[in-house]
């Protein structure tokens, strides 16, 4: 019993110390990936990702497919698409990757493995110079852009909600921005949170090895590297 | 005649079931660090989900065990005229019967992913700025929760066979179970590090089949119990020897023409009915039956509730 204890730990440890190889695919993506072609699932989701009508898509997250891309000399093909066709094709290893905004809690556990999340941003409600937004806003109004589900935590605030198509900076009442718009948007008194969400990539479930470098890769940034990248992705668009 | 006992062990074995109380809580401590120790680290895999169910699972006897020893010592009274000693057997069942079903669940959902040839995936981890992958820490977790289970185990089936307590005898079983399971989802990590999808779920599978079988094994000795089976014992290796002994003992008294003698295990003791036939120059009988009693119970502790009565001949 000792005995089955101790070769155990010594199979962890040789394979630990053995090291960089481990863990392996079950398939062969890092093989294929690494001096061939990565096929990356993008879905619109700006400013993660953005996906024009002509030539090839935009955002933080294509720029950091780029620099992996670069990691690895390999060269990157785009396939957008809406996330349930991009993730069943996932599933069967037809895409590498899957990027587009996707969220910790995204439902597609049982198509793709989801990476770590590399980076948390907030929800938060700002006010543009001049305008104090109160603890409680019960009965404020508050813009926010519309069809999105801060639409509803607020609501859930019993704040009044003025849905506008885009927060400019320039409303005269508190408005709902994610967190890398304060500087960009001049935004002050960002106390009040109302949602954060956990940015994940989609991987090939299984594809252990590839799970790590890209992994890796995403635990390498920062928060403020990936702030920067938003907010150069806003003014572009 | 006094009717009841107060106390259904003796000193030193009451001394000993102490101890093995506070063994169970200790059990349950362990188990309730390794649950959450696991539930940290649980990733995709299989093998380690199932070890975490019986992790889970393993917190079932200990409770049984404990729960029992609350009530198994009451007074009997005018609605449970026998005691409380059933109280044991019933812990034993409830504790079998979750062993059981849950092993058939790891069973069944391994077979599942395997036909649908599922990949489970592991991911990297960031801890104290340190970057690696978390199969290491889930086999980490899982050597570390196998050292406790190892030794509380091995004390325990000790005392479990001096006290003649099956449940205490099911617990230790369990925690040997409990890191065997350890082991077989640390290969199955280390199957899933070489790139082997289904090493996970084999793994996995085996577990759940030793969970399967430990619950039949319990589940038909606990039902076996309720159904007054005579006294096996604790590991279910025979027939206990003291209702043979017992009976020879008796046959041995020279105003004892014939006996017969049936036990039954509640708990930790056993009880049950004594016929005799006295020869003619035995004297009179309320004395001798009281006599015969206290024989009986003298005999063993585990003798606990005998009820004796003397006939004219025995046809069996």
């Amino acid at each position: 019993m000792t005995r089955v204890t101790g070769v155990l730990v010594a199979a962890v440890l040789m394979a630990g110390t053995a090291g960089c190889g481990l863990p392996k695919d079950a398939g062969t993506t890092l093989d294929d990936v690494r001096g061939g072609v990565l096929r990356v699932g993008v879905t619109e989701n700006p400013p993660w990702t953005d996906v024009p009508d002509e030539g090839p898509p935009t955002g933080a997250e294509i720029v950091l497919v780029q620099r992996l891309a670069e990691q690895l000399d390999t060269t990157v093909e785009w396939y957008p698409g809406p996330e349930s066709e991009l993730m069943a094709a996932v599933k069967d290893r037809v895409l590498d990757l899957v990027v587009g905004g996707l969220d910790a809690d995204a439902p597609w556990t049982d198509e793709a493995s989801l990476t770590s999340p590399f980076v948390t941003m907030k929800t938060l409600v700002a006010g543009p110079p001049g305008v104090a937004v109160p603890d409680d806003l019960a009965g404020v109004q508050v813009a926010v852009r519309a069809g999105t589900a801060d639409v509803a935590a607020l609501a859930a605030e019993d704040a009044t909600v003025v849905a506008v198509p885009e927060i400019t900076g320039r409303e005269t009442m508190p408005v709902v921005v994610g967190e890398w718009r304060l500087d960009e948007l001049d935004l002050g008194d960002a106390d009040h949170e109302i949602g954060s969400h956990d940015h994940v990539w989609a991987l090939p479930p299984g594809e252990n090895g590839w799970q790590a470098e890209v992994e890796r890769f995403l635990l390498a940034q920062s928060h403020t590297g990936v702030e920067d990248l938003l907010v150069a992705a806003e003014r572009a668009s | 005649m006094k009717v009841y006992q107060r106390f259904e062990l003796p000193p030193d074995m009451a001394r000993l079931h102490a101890r093995a109380v506070r063994l169970e809580w200790w059990t349950i401590v362990f188990f309730l660090v390794a649950i959450g120790m696991l539930a940290a680290t649980l990733g995709q895999s299989q093998a380690m989900k199932a070890a975490w169910i019986e992790d889970m699972l393993g917190l079932v006897p200990p409770a049984a065990f404990l729960v029992a020893a609350r009530f198994r010592n009451r007074q009997p009274n005018s609605r449970f005229p026998y005691g409380y000693h059933r109280s044991v057997s019933i812990a034993f069942l409830t504790g079998s019967v979750a062993l059981l079903g849950l092993g058939g669940y790891v069973v069944y959902d391994s077979l599942v992913r395997l036909a649908l040839r599922e990949r489970p995936p592991i991911g990297m981890i960031e801890l104290f700025g340190q970057r690696f992958w978390l199969g290491w820490l889930m086999i980490a977790v899982l050597l570390a929760t196998m050292v406790p289970a190892i030794l509380l185990g091995r004390v325990k089936q000790r005392i479990a066979r001096d006290l003649h307590d099956k449940v205490l005898f099911a617990d230790a079983e369990m925690n040997r179970a409990d890191w065997l399971t350890a082991g077989a989802a640390v290969l199955g990590i280390l199957g899933i590090a070489a790139g082997l999808w289904w090493a996970d779920a084999v793994a996995a599978l085996i577990i759940g089949g030793d969970i399967v079988r430990d619950g039949v094994r319990t589940t038909r000795s606990a039902v076996s119990d309720l159904m007054d089976e005579t006294p096996y014992l604790v590991d279910g290796a025979g027939p206990h020897p003291l209702p043979g002994r017992l009976h020879a003992a008796i046959l041995d008294q020279d105003w004892v023409a014939d006996a017969w003698l049936r036990l039954r295990e509640e708990g930790h003791v056993f009880v049950g009915e004594l016929l005799f036939v006295p020869t003619p120059d035995a004297g009179p009988l309320p004395e001798r039956v009281e006599a015969l009693t206290r024989f009986a119970k003298d005999f063993d502790w585990r003798i606990h509730d005998l009820a004796v009565s003397p006939v004219t001949r025995i046809d069996t």
